[in-house]
């Protein structure tokens, strides 16, 4: 998939978990950078992104997410 | 004070282990008698005899924990103040608490002006010493902030004798601890089971994991049980609901102890986690801040029947140092099976709320038991006893919830809430969500309107666990048959 388009998906789930979209799709983005992105958001998050890209992630993959450039990098390697 | 004494002779007994694991990196017994020797010393020039309670800033780092023992070694307590929580809602425990000054080991102050800060990063070398001075039983250990009912949090001050009979009672319960043992520490300092998380392995030269903060909690705590072969945990069930999808990828043989509080565990949830820790004895313990960390006691039988009710564990017995009674409305002790309030004493038991005579009122009373007249702390949970002594937990007689264990008054939020909207009424509950956690919800009496104000002005008053993930309008609330509001139906509009 076209990192374009998953960035897209991506940035839509975001804005329908957290209902807002104050945010920039950058690489280097971080949860801490996002309003309402706390460990329970992150959980419906994922659980979003798994559903959206019919993916599913490991629990030691979670850990190294550490920004939105690596979350769309993993997304691609699996999708 | 025994309990300080054995602080220090397990430290210096223990020199070559490591004390902690903080973001991957080991610190031994050794340099943490080094660093509370060097706090140690600032605390004795800088804070005069008669301040008692210290403001601790609850930063992940051997600093912060150093502190601690520090001031217990000075016969002092402290205030656990999160940095992350609102300004106001902390300016508000250092008023109460009459905090004048504040132990930090932030690169920059987080507090700025008004109180004295000591920088514990940067203090001077100075001979190790750990011997106590002369602490009586009565001398504050920590002064724990819960919600309170009317926004103003309330203050539970326990003492160093409290804290010595939890410590007597939990060693009693035979899920020992050596100095070969790894525990996770997963608590904020703010949440009293971060005490028993630290204080139990340091008791024994044990070693201490620690999460940084900016870490997914569930996530790094697996990694940590797998990587470092973690033998003791602690947790809050919360963390059990988020790891549930995962539990085919986790395979833990290491972990010997798995210990659940701070929520109702579900026995389902415990048989499926018991596959993933097939050699750990798993136990659900209860307790309420006012009864010093945990109180009662059920260690899980696998492939046996367990005692429930609706699918959640007992919370068993109670623990060496503590009596419980369940009580009717008349403080009269109810028949076996029957339902009350379930009431606390003991030496666990703590003095009495801060400076808060009308609480104290209303959750403490005296009541003639076996022939004594002995002072009994009303937890606010309802629940039942067996023929055998088991106690089981049927939910809150008021309006508290539990946040992955943190405990909420819901009107606190209200209260708040209902200054921001201005007069229009607003419902704030507590609901299970898909993955089987608690979340807040807030129903506002009116069409709707745009929150971001309203958010904004919660995240200034309350901490992010306290403020709702979930608003819904109503243009009336319906009542129930006695002309209340009725929650019930509130709560059925969030899932």
């Amino acid at each position: 998939m076209e990192i374009t388009t998953i960035k897209e998906k991506v940035s839509n789930v975001l804005t329908t978990i957290l209902e807002h979209s104050n945010f920039e799709m950058s690489d280097e983005l971080t949860a801490k950078d996002v309003d309402g992105w706390d460990s329970l958001s992150h959980m419906m998050i994922i659980t979003k992104i798994e559903e959206e890209f019919d993916i599913r992630f490991k629990l030691r993959e979670l850990n190294k997410l550490k920004n939105m450039g690596a979350l769309v990098s993993l997304i691609q390697s699996k999708s | 004070m025994n309990l300080i004494f054995d602080i220090q002779k397990s430290i210096e007994e223990h020199y070559d282990r490591n004390a902690f694991c903080i973001g991957q990196e080991y610190h031994t017994y050794k340099e943490l008698a080094q660093v509370i020797s060097n706090i140690r010393s600032a605390i004795r020039s800088k804070i005069k005899g008669d301040e008692t309670a210290i403001g601790l800033i609850t930063n992940d780092d051997l600093q912060t924990y150093a502190s601690i023992i520090a001031l217990w070694l000075e016969g002092k307590a402290y205030v656990p103040l999160n940095p992350e929580f609102p300004l106001s809602r902390n300016h508000m425990i250092i008023t109460q608490a009459d905090i004048r000054t504040i132990l930090d080991s932030s690169e920059e102050n987080v507090f700025k002006d008004e109180h004295q800060t000591i920088a514990t990063k940067e203090l001077n070398t100075f001979p190790v010493d750990l011997t106590p001075l002369e602490v009586s039983k009565e001398d504050l250990a920590y002064i724990f902030f819960t919600s309170g009912t009317t926004g103003t949090p309330k203050g539970v001050p326990i003492t160093f004798d409290n804290l010595s009979a939890f410590i007597d009672a939990f060693w009693a319960l035979d899920y020992p601890i050596t100095k070969e043992d790894r525990c996770l520490q997963m608590f904020e300092l703010t949440f009293d089971l971060s005490v028993m998380s630290y204080l139990a392995p340091i008791l024994k030269g044990a070693c201490v994991y620690t999460i940084p903060k900016d870490e997914i909690k569930y996530s790094y705590i697996f990694e940590l049980m797998e990587d470092y072969e973690l033998t003791f945990s602690l947790m809050v069930p919360s963390i059990l609901h988020y790891l549930r999808p995962y539990f085919e990828e986790i395979d833990c043989p290491s972990l010997k102890y798995s210990l659940f509080c701070g929520e109702a565990l579900p026995l389902d949830v415990t048989q499926e986690w018991s596959t993933c820790v097939p050699n750990a004895a798993i136990a659900n313990v209860y307790g309420p801040t006012e009864c010093t960390i945990f109180c009662t006691d059920y260690t899980y039988v696998k492939n046996a029947e367990n005692k429930t009710h609706n699918g959640v564990l007992t919370i068993g017995r109670d623990m060496k140092n503590t009596a419980t009674i369940i009580v009717d409305n008349d403080n009269n002790e109810v028949a076996i099976g029957e339902s009350g309030e379930l009431c606390l004493s003991g030496a666990q038991l703590t003095p009495g709320y801060w400076k808060n005579e009308t609480k104290n009122k209303e959750a403490f009373f005296y009541k003639n038991y076996k022939g004594k007249n002995i002072r009994f702390y009303r937890t606010g949970d309802l629940c039942n006893v067996d023929a055998d002594g088991d106690i089981l937990y049927l939910g809150r007689v008021d309006f508290q919830a539990k946040i992955q264990g943190f405990r909420v008054e819901l009107s606190e939020i209200e209260f708040h809430a209902k200054v921001a909207l201005d007069k229009v009424n607003a419902v704030a509950v507590a609901f299970t969500n898909a993955i089987h956690n608690t979340e807040i919800g807030l129903v506002i009496e009116s069409d709707t309107i745009a929150t971001k104000d309203l958010l904004e002005y919660l995240k200034t008053k309350l901490p992010a666990y306290m403020v709702p993930t979930q608003i819904k309008y109503i243009q009336n609330f319906p009542l129930n048959t006695n002309g209340k509001t009725d929650r019930k139906k509130l709560k059925e509009m969030f899932s």
